[in-house]
Formats: structure tokens, C-alpha cells, sequence
């Protein structure tokens, strides 16, 4: 503090200081009033659609609901007790598990496999490029209405491709039986959501120094050397990130299995997200949808948190 | 150069057995009824024909959800957009209490499941008399749209150089017209591609449009060409493709003109976080 040291002789006197002093704070006191005026509609927003609704699925759970009169009785645990008795919970979670290891796994072969071919020097890159992109941007509606119009027993393309190339001998239900619907719908997911791979995995293999692929073609390594002592741990870091994110959006997914399959046949396909929706509106039975959704947000927390974490490192 | 072809073609024959589909979706909307039903089918249209086009705009409601949908996502956008860039300047450049934990709250809510949102809004859309109006979807989605625009908008934010404020600062500029001069054009780019990713999202969003509106009045795309394929008696899949492909124009004319606006969008987005 200016007071205790005293200034010497020839500085500006200690009053004016002081006054500068506190004028920088009034400033900073100031900046830090409209950085909070800045914020505000933002905290207004977040409280009123996300944390007031988070909290009240949390009570929600708590009550047995009938959606249509919205007339609900405290239970207290009983949805959660109900619900983790149930086979249907753990089925689901099985179901779950498949679909998002499933596809996240085809996801990343496919995307980054698809990068890799994409960095190269092809004819008519940017044109490859946008086609690629486009299946991650289209409406899930549109991707599953083509990819149901593909799928049709008796007109779609997809039997008749495979009937003339002698693969299968009678159409195939690629939707109505197991495991074909759980097949159809990993690999629609992957069709729909590799690119988002291909994108992150591109920008990655972009910034990779020349010279390291140099040094390693000086020592003698082929192409596939090349590839695993020098591509790949290049992309380790954006890798984990990746994985950690598309399972994420993944284990919630919803439109793409609600729409192509409905979770059927039965309930073969039904994952979580599908069973919040049945029990809420289906079932009528609101609260103990909101009991599966925050158990399932809780199984979700594990790899929000692992997200969090790294983002967080990565900033500071 | 026999390896150079050889790789150009492998490469270009997954590029198209991946973009297939969509191909199949055009040609199959420009076929005539009775030709989707030939053995073998034929890969182009023997006859060309626009009539589902015409059907579609014409006998169904399409127009109506398409109106819909360009509300919707335009008064989302404007808002969220809006919100995110006042909100990303304050998180990215002042200094305050709770201001990390806001920063952690947002990253939150941008990977939380809209399952779990979905039941109390729904209650509470119902309470407040909104549930059927394009309002409660604009509410809605604003859930998902906040947190994806204000994390996109963030590492844009975080991108632009201190010194440029701090020197227009030093010139006399106040905070907020520092701001308005030299923050703001700088952002620009950021803000078109995080306003059509915010787009983007709203348009093709479903569960919250299935859920909260169950009238022709409010319903977007989404639900509506939905519908017009569960309430049809036997399914007109040209029309379902015509369809298809006209909701799926916007996105068309963002990757013809705006390509670059999405690609950077993703480098500042959920990878590098």
C-alpha cells in the first residue's frame, strides 16, 4: 500500500495516488456491475427454462402423476425403489449400452477413417466434403423417412441390392425383427452422426507438422507405421474428447430409435430416453418417468463430468 | 498415377454410398407413383414429374408447417443469439463473483438429456396457458439453444485479441462502445455461424414439438411431416421424399453459400471446447 511505504521525493503526493487508486476501483467496481447487467438476461433465462425445471423433475420424481389430470400424491422414494426392481429399467439400460457402444464404436472407425481418405489429395475434395457433411445436418425426420423408404420389405432399394448381389435370398425386415432393428438403427446412427468425426478429426490432422511425417519417412517407416507412431497419438487428445461427447449425445438419443423403430419390435430397441417418454405419456404415469430421467441423468453425470474435467484442463 | 486413380476412385465410392441415400430420396421424389413399384427399380426417372411437389404444396398443410417451422427457428436464433453474445462478453471479459460457476453451469446444461427438462416444462407450458403455441417451442427451445449458442459464442469470444479493446479503451471509447466498435465486428463471423448452427437445431428439432404442440396451427415441420406419414392410409413415398427434400432446402442453401461459416463453427464448438 502507497501509505505505509511513503512516496519519495519527486513522485507524484500520496492524495493523488490514493485518488487514482480509488478511482481504478470505482472503475473496476463499475466494469464488474455491467459485466454482471451483461450476464443478467442470460442467469434470468438459465433459471427460469433450465434450473427451475431441473430441480422440479428432481421433486417430481417424488410423486405418483397421472399426466392427463396432473393430480399427483408424495411417494417419496417409491418411483426409484419401483423403478430399480423393475426389469424393464435394467433391459433398457442394456438396450442403452448396445446402441451407444454400438454405434459410437462405427462412428469413430468410420470417421476417422473417412478423414484420413479426405486429408488426401482428392479429386473434387470440397464437393466429397459437403456430401459427407450433409447427413449430420439434415433433420433426423428426413434421415429417417429415406432411410425407412430404403429399408421397405417390398419396394425398398436396400432388398433388392442385396437380393441381386445374391447376399440374401427372400427381402429381409430390417425394422420388425431382432436383431435386425438393432443392427439398422446402430448403423443409421452411425450414417447419421460419423461426420461430426470426420470434421473434428480433419481440423485435427490439419495441424499436424509436416515435418514429423518427414522424420519418420527418413527413418524408413511405411505408411502404416506412419499411421500408428505418428497420426494416432497426434489424435489422441481430440479422440477422448470425441468419444467422451458422441457418447454423451448418444446414450440420450431420442428422435432417431423414437422414429424408426418406436423401440420395437416389443421393446427390443427401447432404450432410456424412450422409456421417460412412454411412462410420461403413454403410461401417463409422470412421475415415474421423471424418476427414469434422473436416474438416467445420474448414469450420464459419470461422462459429463470426465467432459467437464478435460474441457476445463484444456482452458487454463 | 495408376495408385493416384485407384485411390481417387475407392475414395469416391464411399463418398457416394454414404451420400446414397440422399440421392435416393431426389430421384425417388421426381418418380411417378407407379414407377417406385417396377422390378428392378430404375435408378433414374424413366418419366420426370413434379406432381408430388405440386400435391404437397397444394392438398396438404405443408406450407402451413414450413411457415411454422421458419417462425419458430427465426425468433429462436434472434433471441438465443442475442442473449449468447451479451452473456459470452461478460462471461469471457469481466471479472466477478460466480463467474466461473456460471462457465461450468453453462457447459452443464449444454450436455444435459432434454428428457429430463421436458416433463417440467411441459407442466409448466400447461400452467402458464402456452402449451400449442409456437411461444412454448420458442421457451422450449431455448433449453438447448442458450447453452449451445453461449459455448459456441464463448471460445469465439475468447479468440479476439485483449488488446484491441484495451487500446480502443485507452482512446476514450467506454466499455460498451468499445463493445459496439470493435468487439462486435470482430465477433461477426462467430455470430453467423453460432446463428446458423442455432438454426439449424431448432429446425430440426423434434421431441419438444411432439410433446408441447398438438395443433396444425402451431406444429412445425418436424411433427408435421410426421404426421402426414402416420395418418396417411397407405404411404405415398414420393410425397414423403418431396417432402423430405423441401424441408430440407434451408440446410441446401447454407451449405451451398455458407459452408465456411459451418466448418468453423465446429473447430470452436464441443471439440476444442
Amino acid at each position: 500500500m502507497p501509505k505505509q511505504v511513503g512516496p519519495p521525493d519527486g513522485q507524484p503526493d500520496p492524495e493523488r495516488h490514493i485518488m487514482a487508486m480509488q478511482k481504478q476501483t470505482l472503475l473496476e467496481r463499475r466494469y464488474s456491475m455491467l459485466g454482471l447487467l451483461l450476464i443478467a438476461p442470460t442467469v434470468l433465462v438459465f433459471c427460469a427454462v433450465i434450473v427451475y425445471p431441473l430441480i422440479s423433475a428432481i421433486y417430481l420424481s417424488l410423486f405418483k402423476i397421472f399426466t392427463p389430470t396432473l393430480e399427483g400424491t408424495w411417494v417419496g422414494l417409491d418411483n426409484y425403489r419401483e423403478l430399480l426392481t423393475k426389469g424393464e429399467f435394467w433391459t433398457s439400460l442394456r438396450t442403452n449400452l448396445i446402441w451407444t457402444v454400438g454405434t459410437l464404436s462405427l462412428q469413430i472407425i468410420f470417421g476417422v477413417g473417412m478423414a484420413l481418405v479426405l486429408h488426401q489429395n482428392i479429386w473434387f475434395r470440397s464437393l466429397a466434403r459437403s456430401l459427407i457433411l450433409f447427413p449430420y445436418f439434415i433433420s433426423t425426420v428426413v434421415a429417417v423417412l429415406v432411410w425407412k423408404w430404403l429399408f421397405n420389405d417390398l419396394y425398398g432399394i436396400l432388398n433388392h441390392f442385396m437380393m441381386s448381389a445374391g447376399l440374401i435370398e427372400f427381402p429381409i425386415d430390417y425394422l420388425g425383427t431382432m436383431p435386425n432393428a438393432m443392427i439398422s438403427v446402430i448403423l443409421v446412427g452411425a450414417w447419421k452422426y460419423f461426420p461430426f468425426v470426420v470434421i473434428a478429426v480433419l481440423a485435427r490432422l490439419q495441424s499436424i507438422p509436416d515435418q514429423l511425417y518427414e522424420a519418420a519417412r527418413i527413418d524408413g517407416a511405411g505408411p502404416i507405421a506412419r499411421f500408428f507412431d505418428v497420426t494416432l497419438p497426434q489424435l489422441r487428445e481430440v479422440l477422448v474428447v470425441i468419444i467422451l461427447l458422441r457418447a454423451i449425445w448418444d446414450f440420450k438419443e431420442f428422435d432417431l430409435i423414437f422414429l424408426l423403430t418406436g423401440g420395437g419390435p416389443v421393446t427390443s430397441t427401447q432404450t432410456l430416453p424412450l422409456v421417460v417418454y412412454k411412462e410420461a405419456f403413454s403410461l401417463n404415469q409422470m412421475g415415474m418417468a421423471a424418476a427414469y430421467a434422473v436416474i438416467m441423468m445420474l448414469i450420464m453425470l459419470v461422462f459429463m463430468l470426465l467432459y467437464m474435467r478435460r474441457t476445463r484442463t484444456e482452458g487454463s | 498415377m495408376v495408385r493416384k486413380i485407384a485411390f481417387n476412385l475407392f475414395a469416391w465410392s464411399i463418398v457416394l454410398v454414404v451420400a446414397f441415400p440422399l440421392f435416393w430420396m431426389l430421384v425417388t421424389s421426381v418418380k411417378p407413383q407407379f414407377e417406385l413399384f417396377r422390378r428392378p427399380p430404375t435408378v433414374l426417372p424413366e418419366t420426370w414429374t413434379f406432381e408430388h411437389y405440386w400435391k404437397l404444396l397444394s392438398e396438404t398443410n405443408f406450407l402451413g408447417y414450413f411457415w411454422n417451422s421458419v417462425i419458430l427457428s427465426t425468433t429462436t436464433t434472434i433471441v438465443v443469439v442475442a442473449i449468447a453474445t451479451l452473456g459470452s462478453y461478460s462471461l469471457v471479459r469481466f471479472r466477478y463473483r460466480g463467474r466461473e460457476s456460471l462457465a461450468f453451469l453453462v457447459l452443464f446444461t449444454y450436455l444435459l438429456p432434454s428428457v429430463v427438462l421436458i416433463l417440467p416444462l411441459y407442466l409448466m407450458l400447461v400452467q402458464l396457458g402456452l402449451s400449442n403455441t409456437i411461444t412454448s417451442l420458442v421457451i422450449a427451445y431455448t433449453t438447448f439453444a442458450l447453452p449451445y449458442a453461449l459455448w459456441l459464442l464463448r471460445s469465439f469470444m475468447a479468440g479476439i485479441p485483449e488488446d484491441l479493446e484495451s487500446a480502443a479503451l485507452v482512446d476514450g471509447a467506454s466499455r460498451l462502445g468499445a463493445f459496439w466498435d470493435v468487439i462486435l465486428p470482430q465477433l461477426l463471423p462467430g455470430i453467423i455461424s453460432t446463428a446458423l448452427f442455432t438454426f439449424i437445431l431448432s429446425w430440426n428439432e423434434y421431441l419438444y414439438a411432439l410433446v408441447l404442440v398438438n395443433s396444425d396451427e402451431a406444429r412445425p415441420l418436424t411433427t408435421g411431416v410426421m404426421n402426414m406419414l402416420i395418418s396417411s392410409f397407405n404411404i405415398e413415398w414420393s410425397l414423403l421424399m418431396a417432402a423430405s427434400v423441401m424441408m430440407s432446402v434451408p440446410l441446401i442453401v447454407v451449405f451451398a453459400f455458407l459452408q465456411s461459416y459451418l466448418t468453423r463453427g465446429f473447430g470452436a464448438g464441443g471439440v476444442k471446447g
